[in-house]
């Protein structure tokens, strides 16, 4: 699991959940895979993203390095950080831990770099 | 010489893969562990010729316990004691052969073996009764004796049935009460019911015996004995062979049962009327051992294997007539004829367990075979998608319409953890890609996360039109203001697709039945592949094929089936525009009805 896909994941589908954001990650294996840096992707992405979430995420798991607590403007004209999003965002992966929700502390495992999501019927609204 | 260094960078070579592809590390040290580094599932190496080894050369050990991994042309061995694996090592390491061509077998020792069992979770299903040891071995003989016949009567396709008081017809599932045979239950087989009330169950005796006589290799689908036709007992007599029976319930469960020859099954309650059993069609059986674990009985099934024997099964069934009685629901052929217009979301949600959900897991690795190929008409959508744009692919299946762009972020969605893996695989070095195990209908992403949806050949495995649209609902929860959706279903008319194969077309043979299938109340039309839809809501037989070492066997192993529903025309429009979506465009492409719509 990436930190990208991390910061769109909710478990707001429980019932008697009423946000489920941001999921807790506990990581218990960690892969870096390098990937191909795209700044203009990155630049385009950011405003997509809840950044303190991103920024939290990136901590708990030991790669928050170098990441500012809040966004400065014209971030997009600095290389540096850009780099440091790419690696954070795309090539950092969560390969084996869980996710667990802040309100009612389901967790959902993840298992070779893919978190299992899946609800049972009892679970759901 | 030269041999001996020839051997030596042969072992170095093997250790560097094994340690690289499993994380196993060889030693010199001797330990209770051993790899027979070129002999493994994949070379045709079976358990039998490693004891044979051991009993020729009279060696003093106990037989070790054999893990060969389904493709691997290596295979381990584990002693009880580490004197025992030296004195094997010794004594065979470079002389025996591994192969018919003399090639010799050779070994070294590692420091521990995959593991690759599985903890089955679940316990057996509630009234299935397994009475071990129920005939002797003298009375077994005198069964098979009684009930063993030769090939050329009553072939069915992959067994062979005879029958006895009526006769069971395949296809209706049931027997023709005004039809008895002339043949009954033999009175030898009166021991049984006495045997049964001694033990405190009182059945009464029954009027109908099917036998089968499965070869090594031979199984029987998934399935649940008709309700309506036949009591709340089923006895099944094993004679012959053990055999591992695979059992299933729609809330997902699984639970292999060990059947040990001479002993028999009671159905009855849910294991009778709610759970499905079948016999998968292999040669071989895990070995299932049951452990004392934390005070817990658990059931673990090995990656020991034993080999099946032809085995004879006898099963007994009481006849009835009238609507069945029970008060399991969803596999039963007496509820109310539901349609599935108006089906209960619980009932919908079994019927997909069963028929979609079960089956993908079951055909994830040849369904991924026949799907390399993303739809033309996908790729130019995704193709047109904006630099930046969040695309969510739900039901990706394998991953193949996630494009090889690195400059979108895509998320695949995906129920099935078998097709998911391919996707994976499929992904790798994508770098904005990435992989969720999920529900459509349970979507556990935020709102308006989306610029873009695609939802390719999914929605048509829904089973009732509120869980259609509450699918349609998601997709359009999940998108930004102004984000787009294509989403394709299968369309009832093929006529202008090549799907269609006029020879099949012709062979039709419109005067007989078709085979119906009773699933939540509902009866499924069970559709004879490659020719026109002649309903909305039916069942599309996959044969399957086992993929082994990249390479599809010729033959299906086995006949599932997945439920559709067929779209007619503009039917996806509107439940797009129920949805609130704005269509903008609607078109038929090969088969399918494809909409891309946009929200409001």
């Amino acid at each position: 699991m990436k930190l990208i896909t991390h910061n769109m994941l909710t478990s707001k589908c429980l019932k008697g959940v009423m946000t489920g954001y941001p999921l807790a990650i506990n990581a218990t294996d960690i892969k870096v895979t390098e990937v191909d840096f795209n700044p203009e992707f990155i630049t385009r992405v950011i405003p997509k993203l809840d950044w303190e979430v991103l920024w939290a995420a990136a901590n708990s798991i030991g790669h928050g390095e170098g990441l500012p607590k809040t966004l400065e403007p014209k971030y997009e004209e600095n290389e540096d950080l850009l780099k440091k999003l790419h690696r954070v965002l795309l090539e950092v992966e969560v390969e084996e831990g869980n996710l667990t929700c802040p309100e009612s502390g389901r967790q959902f495992p993840i298992s070779k770099g893919i978190p299992n999501m899946l609800l049972t019927e009892a679970e759901v609204q | 010489m030269n041999d001996e260094n020839k051997s030596l960078r042969k072992r170095k070579r093997f250790a560097a893969r094994l340690k690289s592809s499993k994380g196993i590390l060889c030693t010199e040290t001797p330990g209770k562990y051993v790899v027979l580094c070129n002999a493994g599932q994949a070379t045709g190496l079976e358990k039998d010729y490693i004891f044979k080894l051991i009993k020729e050369k009279e060696l003093d050990i106990p037989l070790p316990k054999f893990i060969a991994e389904k493709g691997e042309s290596h295979s381990f061995l584990v002693f009880p004691t580490s004197e025992d694996c030296k004195l094997f090592y010794d004594t065979f390491n470079d002389k025996a052969k591994a192969d018919e061509n003399g090639t010799p077998l050779y070994m070294t020792f590692v420091e521990t073996v995959p593991n690759t069992e599985v903890i089955c979770q679940h316990e057996n299903p509630k009234g299935l009764h397994l009475l071990n040891n129920f005939i002797t071995s003298e009375e077994e003989k005198i069964f098979l004796k009684l009930f063993d016949w030769n090939p050329e009567t009553n072939n069915l396709k992959n067994r062979l049935v005879r029958h006895y008081g009526y006769e069971f017809r395949y296809g209706s599932n049931d027997v023709d009460l005004n039809n008895p045979l002339i043949e009954k239950i033999p009175n030898e087989c009166e021991v049984l019911w006495k045997r049964l009330s001694e033990l405190g169950f009182d059945v009464g005796v029954p009027d109908q015996l099917t036998v089968n006589k499965y070869q090594p290799g031979q199984g029987i689908p998934s399935h649940v004995d008709r309700h309506s036709p036949f009591e709340g007992t089923i006895l099944s007599l094993s004679l012959g062979s053990d055999v591992v029976m695979d059992w299933k319930h729609h809330s997902g469960k699984y639970v292999p049962v060990l059947i040990p020859t001479r002993s028999l099954l009671i159905m009855q309650d849910e294991a009778r009327y709610d759970w499905q059993h079948g016999i998968q069609p292999r040669t071989w059986d895990p070995v299932i051992d049951h452990r004392l674990e934390n005070g817990r009985n658990i059931k673990v099934i090995t990656s020991d294997t034993i080999q099946r024997q032809t085995r004879i099964s006898l099963t007994f069934r009481w006849t009835r007539s009238g609507p069945c009685q029970c008060t399991y629901k969803t596999l039963c052929d007496s509820v109310e004829k539901a349609s599935p217009d108006n089906l209960e979301d619980k009932l919908a949600s079994n019927l997909e367990e069963l028929h979609v959900h079960q089956v993908y897991e079951q055909i994830a690795g040849h369904f991924s075979t026949t799907r390399h190929k993303p739809w033309p008409k996908v790729v130019q959508f995704m193709q047109g998608v904006v630099p930046g744009s969040v695309v969510l692919d739900l039901g990706c299946g394998n991953g193949k319409n996630i494009l090889r762009r690195n400059d979108i972020v895509q998320i695949a969605g995906e129920r099935s953890s078998g097709l998911l893996a391919e996707c994976k695989e499929h992904i790798r070095g994508i770098s904005g890609a990435d992989c969720v195990r999920l529900d459509l209908l349970n979507t556990t992403l935020r709102d308006e996360t989306a610029d873009v949806v695609i939802c390719i050949a999914v929605i048509h495995h829904f089973s009732s039109p509120a869980r259609r649209l509450q699918s349609i609902t998601t997709i359009n929860r999940l998108l930004r203001k102004g984000g787009r959706a294509l989403i394709t279903v299968w369309a009832k008319d093929q006529t202008k697709s090549n799907y269609l194969l006029k020879s099949k077309q012709d062979q039709l043979n419109e005067t007989e039945p078709e085979t119906q299938v009773t699933v939540a109340g509902v009866n499924l039309p069970v559709h004879e592949n490659r020719t026109q839809f002649k309903h909305q809501d039916l069942l599309v037989p996959w044969k399957l094929r086992k993929v082994n070492e990249n390479k599809l066997s010729s033959q299906p192993d086995n006949t599932l089936l997945r439920y559709y529903h067929v779209f007619e025309e503009n039917e996806l429009d509107d439940l797009c525009k129920e949805a609130n979506f704005i269509i903008e465009d609607s078109f038929y492409e090969e088969g399918n009805w494809c909409v891309v719509c946009k929200k409001k």
